[in-house]
Order: C-alpha cells, then structure tokens, then sequence
C-alpha cells in the first residue's frame, strides 16, 4: 500500500520559517513510523533530520508527534495511523526549541531532571547501608527501590523508575505548555521516586520543600496526558500526586497548591460537598482573593453565585466516620 | 424510558446551576430518569488523592454504592467526577484489596459494593443510550449554519485506562452529536487539550493561557461558539475568559456552552430556560442565528 508522510521541514540557518514536505512510500507488513522515514531519508531525501538509535523503544530517541500526538516512532505502525488518520504527519516534539526538522534541543528538559537531584543524598549513618561488600556468584543486588509496593501500584507495572526519557511526556504536558518554567512529569516522577528511596538520606525534606515551590509538583494541571502518552506505561501524574499526599502528610503546606487541597478535603469532611467561595478563599489568601476580585465581581453580577451557606448532604455522618477512619481529623 | 441514578458534581449546583437545570430540561425531553443522590459527596475535585488516597476511594466507594444499592448506573455532567468515579470505580473492580478495605468501612454505614455500576458522561448516554436518531427526532430547531467547536477537555478522555468512551487519540463522539444537531464542528488542535482549570487557583496564569490559546484557536478557525461537557472547563474558558484575553495578550469573545444547553438550544429550550444571562460571553448572536432555522 502507498501512503503519504508530510513532515515538519525547519533548518533555522536556511529557512525564515517552518514548512511541511510530503513523501510516498510504500508499507510493509510491521513496518513503523522509523522505518519509513529511514526508507525516505536513504531512499528519496538525504536531508530530512531525526534522531534514532535503538530501534527497539528503549533508548528514546525517535520520540517525535505523530498525527498530532507524541509517540516513539520505531514503536508506531504505520498501518495503524493509516487507518485511523490517513496520513502519516510527523512534527518534531512540543515544548522544546527546534534545532533542524524533526530533532529538538533537549537541553531545558535535561536542566530540569538535573534541577531534582536524581541522585541519593549524603549517607545513612547505619553502618549496614554503607558497607561494601563482595557478591556471592549468582547473588543479586537488592534495589529497594524496585521492590516498593508504591511503584507497582501506580499503573500495575514496577513503573517510576523505568523511565527512558525520551520525553514524550513532557512533549505532551499541558503545565509546560502553560509555564515553561514547570518541572515537568518526567523531573518529578524521578523526584517521587528518590523522595521514595530508602537509601536516599534526605534529612530536612529538601526534596519536598523544594519541589513545593513554583514550578514545581502542585503546579500540575492534572491533564493526565503524561500517564496516557508514556510509552513505557508510567504514570508521572500519579507520582505527582504521591508527592503532593507525602508533602500534606509531613506538613509541608505553605505552597497555595498544598493550601488548596487541604481545603477540599477540609470543606468536604464539614459539609460533603465543596465549598468554591471558602476554597478559593484558603487557596490563595487576601492576595489570592484580591486577585480574583473582578471575575468575581463579574461572576456576582450575572447571578453566578456559590452558596454562602452550604446545606449538609444527607447522611453526613457517614462522610465524618470516613475521615475518622482514616485517621484524618488532626489534618484538616 | 432510561433511569440513572444523577450525580451532578458540586459546580453544577453552584456556581454552575444553569448546567443542572438545562440537564434536567433535555432530560425531560429525551424521556430521561435521572434520580437525585442527595446523600452523594463530592468526587474531590480531582485532587483528594493528594490528601489522601483512601480518602478518594471510601467517599466515591460510597456513591458507587449508593446507586449499586439502587440498581442503577450513574450518569455525571462533569469530567472531572466522571474521571474520578471512573477511577475509582476500576480500582475496586480491579483491586480486592482496595475493596476489601472500601468495603470494611462501607459496611459500618450499612453499604456494600460489588463494582456493578458503570459510570457515564451525559454526552455518552446521549450516544449510546439515547441515540443520536432518536435526538434528531425530537429536535425541533436546526444548528444548521453554526459552527460549533467542541472542547472534549482531558477527564472525558484520559486516561484512557478509566475513561473508556472514546479514541483518545481522536475522538469523534462530540462532532457526531453536533452533526446530529446539524451544526458544523469546527477542527483545531485544542479540541482535546487542557482548560487549565485544576491550577485556576493555584497559578492563573498557566491556567489561563491554556484556556486562552484554546479560545484563540477555535475563534481563528471562525468558530461561533465553543462547547464543553465539563463545568470545571467553562469555568476556565467562559467566566475567566477576560483574565484569559489580558495573560494572553488576545482579543477573545468567543460564548461558551455546556454541552446540555446545546442540545437544550436544538430541542426549543430559550435564552432564560437555558440561563444564558448567567454566562460571562454573550449567546445572543448565536441564539438569533438559530431563532432562523425552523426545522
């Protein structure tokens, strides 16, 4: 079958502006996005730029969108988009500058990964974690790590530290695209997973302090796209939002993310429902509340008015002995 | 006639009623049941598993088991519960763990639940268990002419291992209901994006440049109004619409629909039943543009 690739052409040296070139190729059985645009690439157009290597979707690099959506191409059957799109449309990642066709400078993400420390900090002071000692033939290294039921659970696989950074996720992250200064999944995912660490020696809670601060994990947007589009199936948002129970948890809530999540589950264990004046309030203080002043104003002035006074749902108590279940009254 | 047990979600009986009512209005029309969950809670609005994660699976264990004691499916208006309710709902089904422990708590309030109850978004029952046929058949008033863009938000799509309606990678669910209604949908990038709506009060202006680009780009490819099944999302893309047009630097005015009040229009609802007064852009122009297209 004959099929059409456009794809996103850009020499910055060359071209004042972006353009789209399409190519005919022929498929194959099995054949993926990769292995058409190596075919074009020898076969009709020798300039046509991307990264590869692998082949096998473990290095990451031929991360690019395609149709629209950021995937691996060596991973992407291109019967598959056919099908569904008829085209095959490549476009080089989102999020990050454009250095020649379909290849970025990834320098910003990897600061940001650099920006979480993904190492384990200082040492533990019990000596049998510091002990070297020779392995036994056939003897296994124990990663803790590896091991924690919190990464199984997260999407079913032993995820979080699986990660190929090949920045799919960050290429599709809606907090990115709102703040280019925002983490991004794949820097707090990794950040999850070394605040997790049992050898990691974190004595002050640097790592959640730190990631508290703006730009950091309570400025997700919750778009999901990082979990749905990770190739490797990790979730980072879910890791996210490991990081934020952990922070509430060890009463690190001075960020208005913090602030506005303990107010939900404030308003909810009062009155089974939420409370958008009171939580809105909680969230971002007088200066928070000064600055939505005019929208809601404007909001008051065509009716749109939350309840002052929010009636108990029915069988509140029932909502009450959750929260004493789970040992959360002190917390809210 | 169809019966679900209705769970609205907290904006919708807020600051977001006209959504309830015009839900309510086409579910009279379209011989639609949908019973109150007076004792339902709050989903938590996305984010209670960031306080804490049984938390979010005993209140929303609760309401499944509410509508399971009922024997009926819930039907929801709003993204972010349906996503909620959907995840949990897959944990229990999925994890004996999880329910053995949801379970131990529902049982001291003279509750069980055995993960019977499916969990729908309005504008999927209206496809699946209503039919779009059956909708063409008692709308009385054409969208013929309007060009509608659809914006599905990201809790109604992804992820897609909760939230099982649509391709994820290119639903289609919202542009056949609009075409049904016989409007044209409009195609850009963002149909399936962002609002932003989950960091309105934490960081407005990433929020608000989601919304805002979103606007921008249905109003370049002349779109007359955008459309949403989601209250969160309106929040962003209608009542922060001005806040939105400053962090952008873009002139917007672009009316913005629940998804309800858009059928509502095509089954001969008016500007008050609908309560358009209360949104932020105007719908007349829209409105006067469909008062033409008798069908």
């Amino acid at each position: 079958m004959e099929f059409k690739v456009r794809a996103y052409r850009f020499n910055p040296e060359t071209d004042e502006k972006p353009y789209y070139k399409e190519y005919t190729a022929e498929d194959y059985p099995g054949m993926t996005v990769l292995n058409a645009l190596i075919k074009i690439k020898s076969e009709l157009d020798g300039t046509l730029s991307f990264r590869r290597s692998c082949r096998s979707a473990i290095c990451g690099s031929c991360a690019m969108k395609i149709n629209g959506i950021t995937k691996l191409a060596c991973k992407t059957q291109v019967s598959l988009e056919i099908d569904k799109f008829g085209i095959i449309n490549v476009e080089p990642l989102a999020n990050m500058p454009v250095i020649r066709d379909l290849i970025v400078d990834q320098e910003v993400f990897f600061d940001k990964i650099k920006a979480i420390k993904p190492y384990l900090l200082g040492q533990r002071e019990d000596a049998a974690h510091n002990r070297f000692k020779t392995l036994k033939e056939g003897e296994k290294i124990s990663q803790p790590v590896y091991d924690k039921s919190e990464f199984k659970n997260l999407t079913g696989n032993e995820d979080t530290p699986n990660c190929i950074l090949c920045e799919c996720c960050y290429s599709e992250c809606g907090g990115v695209v709102g703040n280019k200064n925002y983490l991004g999944p794949a820097a707090l995912a990794k950040l999850y997973r070394y605040a997790e660490d049992p050898r990691d020696n974190d004595k002050n809670g640097s790592r959640l302090v730190n990631g508290s601060k703006p730009n950091g994990f309570w400025d997700c947007v919750h778009c999901q796209s990082c979990e749905q589009f990770c190739p490797k199936g990790i979730s980072p948002v879910k890791s996210i939002v490991r990081l934020h129970e952990k922070s509430v948890k060890n009463s690190i809530t001075f960020s208005p993310g913090s602030k506005h999540v303990v107010s939900i589950a404030r308003s909810i264990g009062e009155t089974g429902r939420l409370d958008e004046i009171k939580v809105a309030f909680e969230s971002g203080g007088v200066t928070g509340l000064l600055n939505d002043l005019p929208v809601a104003f404007g909001a008051g002035l065509k009716g749109k008015i939350p309840p002052l006074r929010h009636k108990l749902i029915k069988d509140m108590e029932d909502i009450r002995l959750a929260y004493k279940e789970l040992d959360l009254e002190d917390k809210l | 006639m169809i019966t679900y047990a209705y769970y609205p979600g907290c904006v919708a009986q807020e600051s977001g009623k006209e959504l309830d009512n015009a839900t309510k209005y086409i579910a009279s029309k379209l011989d639609l049941n949908l019973i109150p969950m007076p004792e339902a809670s709050c989903c938590g609005g996305g984010v209670i598993d960031g306080f804490d994660k049984n938390l979010k699976l005993f209140i929303n264990g609760r309401t499944l088991a509410l509508a399971e004691k009922e024997g009926l499916d819930i039907m929801t208006i709003c993204n972010t519960c349906t996503l909620t309710l959907s995840e949990v709902n897959e944990e229990l089904i999925n994890n004996p763990e999880s329910l053995e422990k949801t379970n131990e708590y529902l049982a001291k309030i003279g509750l069980k639940y055995t993960g019977k109850v499916k969990v729908k978004h309005i504008l999927y029952a209206v496809r699946d268990d209503i039919g779009f046929d059956k909708l063409k058949e008692k709308a009385v008033k054409s969208l013929k002419g309007i060009k509608i863009a659809p914006f599905y938000g990201c809790h109604i799509l992804r992820p897609s291992s909760a939230v099982k309606f649509d391709d994820v990678e290119n639903p289609q669910g919202f542009e056949e209901l609009i075409k049904a209604l016989g409007g044209e949908p409009v195609s850009y990038a963002r149909r399936t994006k962002c609002c932003g709506f989950q960091t309105i009060l934490v960081n407005e202006s990433t929020s608000t440049s989601l919304a805002g680009n979103a606007i921008y780009e249905a109003q370049e490819k002349e779109a007359d109004v955008m459309v949403t099944p989601c209250p969160l999302c309106h929040l962003s893309l209608d009542t922060y619409q001005t806040v939105a047009a400053k962090n952008i630097n873009k002139k917007l005015s672009l009316p913005i629909l629940h998804l309800p009040q858009l059928i509502g229009i095509a089954l001969g609802a008016d500007y008050a039943e609908m309560g358009f007064s209360r949104h932020n852009v105007s719908l007349r122009g829209v409105m006067a543009k469909v008062r033409q297209n008798e069908i």
